[in-house]
């Protein structure tokens, strides 16, 4: 306590000195060369200021004439911290050697000087070393902070910012830790009572993350894992599911990802597709009508926090209006529970239960896949896995409508597409035919686009 | 018109000082352009003006368009309005039956099947503040809204901001006669309706309400808006009593839920730090009352932090 006094009381000293130093090192040069010049009561309690390094608001305006020995010092003081993590090659940066880093840094000096700057180059760096959701790495950087010399010890003190340059990065630790979604625990807490004290703005920022978090944790009601499955097929499987909304779609594999050398020697790589269709849609693409088009569209975004991940549709346009059936409910489907009631009841306004908006009609969906190649000729494979479940496919007319790039979600308007139809539904096609047909939509695409574009 | 200057920008003022620290490089090669940046805080909280440039010192009466025609047009829009808000009292409140005002369950507020629905929409990205994200609305294939663009999280290299990356759609102020505010009144509502199709990406519905004092003139309810991706359309319902207030982006200690009488704007704020395209369709947005929703506020409202 006593010691953390003298250092203020010090670093006020020294903040009051320091426009009068260069004058007084200029003294202190020419004292070897004349002793009769009196300064020599300053000079001890210049020696013990200079080793107590404050704040770095003395090294943004250094002494012009500063001795040589001390501004090294400085530049190195400044520039280390940022530079302990570039020394660093650019393969070895991992969990282990930031750990090391900070290590060195407490290592280096007892009274951590410097710390400040070193958190922040640290917190800037966390991103490069991969450890930017790890909360021990935080909680070390929190005890890098020297332990009870920035805590408040009278009722003034505590009623102004006491030491806010400290503050303010221990907030800023919090801050990062809050953008990257970390819940800190009691460690994190521990840690900032000592070094902060009970009622530091570091302690209400931490208190209200944890009023807040864990309020906020598990509101996703479509929640995606930090960590996604690094296997295409595990991950087009995740996704189909989250976008199908059906626990009774089933999930095919139509061709898992594999690596061929055909006799010619050439790599052949397969890329996968994984496709899903339930039950009602199914139900959907056996009624519909075999004289109107299916088209496959895509590629559709689907972003999984920062991934990005494309899928394909199968659909067709809305059934106009004069093809519609109505269907009755089947009485027999529920014996329990009435699916249709005639009540004649009065119906008052406010029994309203709908809102008073037109419908949109866009047209059934009857599967959906994700495939690591998104061109013709592998969504005509996925095509054909479809029809052996449903037959209806070998007679429908089959438009794909594929275009890179953003692109809306079914576009029931302009639904004359003069894309490349495909009759046939045989797998096993010659290569070269494919290829003259990939070529067939390049060309086609743009001019459709222009149509679109005209209409 | 100061709506198109979302009001979420990152606060650089608390942690002023960091950004220098973060700039140390750049400093040293522009030693005498950054200056060394001190916190400031204004008596009065003007709009944002991005670091750097400089502040316009135009006498407010130069910055009114004195146009003959203009003046003309305006009396007719004005008069117009004012006689319809008259003779929209003989039928009833806001023009309808009072027994159907009474009774009413539920609303659509926003509906976009024709292309003037979007005239009552603003957007705006973080180019703003010199980021690089872009916006478009437009109506989409459907008759629905179609809000698109791409995000970029790079935050601009003006030496004070820190974080970028945000892209926003916000209803106008709806404006009566004499350009005098009108507010959206919900207080026979609980739950805010909307049907979207997102592409996964989480969004956050902010509410403003008319406030007293012009200090809480940022004060904004939110929630979040995750969608799910994929083809299908979803039907989201929010209740009111889920929005928590926030102040230019950051939670409120004193919570206290949103009041429905006076509702000034909507909007729809992403930001989730993924670069790169996004899209957002919007059906309707309305407000419904759900009768089995009893809860009047989702978060304590005892003192927090007391004795601050």
């Amino acid at each position: 306590m006593k010691c953390t006094r003298c250092l203020l009381q010090l670093q006020s000293l020294r903040l009051g000195v320091q426009p009068v130093r260069p004058a007084v090192q200029y003294a202190a040069l020419l004292q070897s060369a004349s002793p009769s010049l009196t300064s020599v009561p300053h000079n001890p309690q210049l020696q013990v200021l200079r080793r107590f390094h404050g704040s770095p608001v003395c090294a943004k305006t250094p002494p012009v004439k500063a001795i040589k020995e001390e501004e090294k010092k400085k530049e190195r003081s400044l520039v280390t911290q940022d530079g302990l993590f570039e020394q660093i090659p650019e393969d070895a940066k991992s969990e282990a050697t930031f750990k090391k880093v900070v290590d060195v840094f407490l290592k280096r000096d007892i009274r951590r000087r410097g710390h400040v700057e070193f958190i922040y180059a640290a917190l800037k760096k966390m991103p490069e070393f991969g450890v930017e959701r790890d909360l021990a790495i935080y909680n070390k950087l929190l005890d890098v902070f020297p332990k009870e010399v920035f805590v408040p010890r009278n009722f003034i003190q505590r009623m102004f910012n006491h030491y806010p340059r400290q503050q303010e990065c221990g907030v800023q630790v919090l801050e990062q830790m809050e953008t990257y979604g970390i819940i800190p625990n009691m460690e994190t807490k521990v840690r900032l009572v000592q070094v902060f004290g009970e009622k530091s703005h570091p302690m209400r920022k931490f208190q209200r993350m944890m009023y807040w978090f864990p309020k906020f944790k598990n509101l996703n009601p479509y929640p995606v894992p930090h960590q996604l499955p690094e296997d295409p097929v595990d991950l087009a499987r995740f996704s189909l599911t989250r976008i199908a909304n059906d626990k009774d779609a089933r999930i095919t594999i139509y061709q898992m990802p594999c690596t061929d050398i055909t006799e010619s020697g050439e790599e052949v790589t397969l890329p996968h597709i994984v496709g899903i269709q339930g039950p009602d849609q199914m139900e959907l693409l056996a009624k519909h009508n075999p004289s109107r088009p299916v088209f496959v569209e895509g590629p559709f975004p689907l972003w999984l926090r920062k991934k990005c991940v494309h899928y394909y549709i199968l659909r067709a346009d809305p059934i106009p209006a004069e093809e519609k059936v109505e269907e009755p409910y089947d009485p027999e489907r529920c014996f329990d529970y009435p699916l249709q009631l005639d009540l004649d009841l009065d119906r008052d306004f406010g029994d309203e239960e709908d809102f008073d908006v037109e419908d949109l009609d866009e047209g059934p969906v009857f599967a959906m896949c994700m495939t690591g190649q998104g061109d013709q000729s592998t969504l005509n494979q996925w095509i054909s896995g479809l029809q052996q479940t449903n037959p209806i496919l070998g007679q429908v007319p089959t438009f794909f409508r594929l275009e890179p790039g953003l692109k809306e979600l079914q576009g029931a308007r302009d639904s004359d597409s003069k894309n490349h139809q495909r009759q046939d539904h045989d797998t096993q096609r010659e290569e070269g035919e494919d290829e003259k047909e990939r070529e067939v939509t390049a060309e086609e695409e743009p001019r459709s686009r222009r149509q679109g574009m005209k209409q | 018109m100061s709506l198109p200057k979302i009001t979420r920008l990152p606060s650089a003022r608390l942690l002023g000082s960091i950004s220098h620290l973060h700039l140390q490089h750049q400093q040293l090669l522009l030693p005498s352009l950054l200056p060394l940046s001190v916190p400031r805080r204004a008596v009065t909280p003007s709009p944002y003006r991005r670091p750097g440039q400089p502040r316009e010192d135009k006498p407010p009466w130069q910055k009114i368009n004195f146009d003959f025609w203009k003046g003309v047009g305006g009396i007719k829009k004005h008069f117009a309005l004012l006689k319809k808000e008259f003779f929209e009292r003989w039928t009833g409140p806001e023009g309808k039956p009072i027994l159907e005002h009474m009774l009413e369950q539920n609303r659509v507020v926003w509906e976009f099947r024709h292309p003037e629905s979007l005239e009552d929409w603003t957007v705006s990205s973080d180019q703003e503040i010199g980021g690089q994200s872009t916006v478009n609305l437009k109506l989409g294939k459907n008759d629905t809204c179609y809000l698109y663009g791409t995000l970029n999280s790079t935050p601009p290299r003006d030496g004070e901001t820190r974080y970028s990356g945000y892209c926003t759609m916000r209803s106008k102020q709806p404006l009566i006669s004499f350009d005098r505010k009108k507010h959206h009144d919900w207080t026979s509502f609980n739950t805010l309706h909307l049907r979207v199709r997102g592409d996964g990406r989480p969004w956050m519905i902010n509410i403003a309400a008319e406030t007293y004092y012009s200090h809480q003139k940022d004060d904004i309810y939110c929630y979040f808006l995750y969608t799910r991706g994929g083809p299908y359309w979803q039907d989201v319902k929010i209740p009111f009593s889920k929005f928590f207030l926030t102040h230019r982006g950051r939670i409120q200690d004193d919570q206290h839920p949103v009041w429905l009488d006076k509702i000034n704007t909507i909007g729809f704020t992403l930001g989730d730090k993924a670069d790169g395209p996004f899209q957002l369709e919007i059906d309707f947005i309305g407000v419904s009352k759900d009768f089995a929703h009893t809860e009047e506020f989702a978060y304590e409202l005892y003192k927090k932090n007391p004795e601050v």
